[in-house]
């Protein structure tokens, strides 16, 4: 059960509550609200502008990036290599230099 | 509502002249929200732009009628809160700068300037505000909604979207702590007890 010490706060409070509303009414606004809100919206509509720009332009820089990128991967170059790493390397030390460098025997390169 | 849809179909559909009417249809509620909100006349014109701003920029996500009046509450609460953190963190640093005495001449000089009838209603106004102070900002909001401005808790379930007894819940602990900081200025005022409308 509420304590009637209570019930009495709890009124005192919402007479406060209600002599608060009193104090501050609903007001209208000054002449200048509008002008100010418009200001205001054309204001944050430059920044969107201005930032969506910024975002377009960074998007055709990362597309052309992507483009070069690509094109350079996708046009063979000269010097493309065409046989295997073992065929380069048979080349390069033919069988009998091997021999003479004592890695293979003499008769193993006839 | 204060307002046909339709109107608010044109506005969210780019029209300007419908966008004026709306917000010349609601400012008045809404400046009178603000001002009981956060509790300071001076900035009650700002914090509103803030709010028909905001609707300007997400007027395009409303997509029923039945919702425009708790969902434009709902920017009301959340510019209002914005502002009080704000407040809050601003009032701290320049508080900490004045000593008692200085904040207690400069409140004398404001009441002598004033009639009597309008030194009672600042009494009544720092004395609420005093008390919402002893709650978060989003406990003040919430209280000042239903116990000031009259909000049932079912258009609070609509401007929270969260469940009543959710709301029951936080508004008695709000309530309490308010009615314990109430109960505490009243002993200390107890040998000066506080100006009352008879």
């Amino acid at each position: 059960m509420e304590h009637p010490n209570d019930k009495l706060r709890n009124d005192e409070l919402d007479a406060l509550f209600s002599e608060y509303k009193a104090a501050l009414p609903d007001r209208d606004a000054s002449a200048n609200f509008m002008p100010q809100l418009w200001r205001r919206i054309e204001g944050r509509q430059n920044t969107l502008f201005r930032v969506k720009r910024l975002s377009q332009y960074f998007v055709a820089a990362a597309a052309a990036i992507c483009i070069l990128f690509a094109t350079m991967l996708a046009v063979p170059n000269g010097n493309e290599v065409s046989s295997s790493y073992v065929d380069v390397l048979a080349q390069a030390y033919p069988t009998e230099n091997l021999a003479s460098h004592g890695i293979l025997d003499e008769a193993d390169t006839k | 509502m204060l307002v046909e849809f339709e109107l608010i179909q044109k506005a969210q559909a780019g029209d300007g002249a419908a966008f004026n009417q709306v917000v010349v249809a609601y400012r008045k509620r809404i400046l009178g929200t603000i001002a009981r909100l956060i509790g300071r006349p001076e900035d009650v014109e700002d914090v509103a732009q803030e709010v028909f701003l905001r609707l300007y920029y997400s007027l395009d996500q409303l997509r029923t009628p039945e919702v425009f009046e708790p969902w434009l509450y709902r920017l009301t609460v959340n510019a209002s809160y914005d502002y009080l953190r704000k407040q809050r963190r601003r009032n701290e640093a320049r508080m900490s700068d004045l000593s008692e005495q200085q904040v207690m001449m400069a409140d004398a000089a404001a009441g002598g300037r004033v009639s009597s009838e309008e030194h009672r209603l600042k009494q009544v106004k720092d004395l609420v505000d005093a008390l919402l102070g002893s709650v978060s900002e989003q406990d003040r909001i919430l209280l000042t909604l239903k116990e000031v401005e009259g909000l049932s808790l079912k258009e609070l379930e609509k401007i929270y979207g969260v469940n009543e007894n959710a709301l029951k819940v936080r508004l008695f602990r709000a309530r309490q702590r308010v009615l314990n900081a109430f109960e505490a200025n009243q002993k200390g005022r107890s040998a000066k007890p506080v100006e009352r409308k008879s």
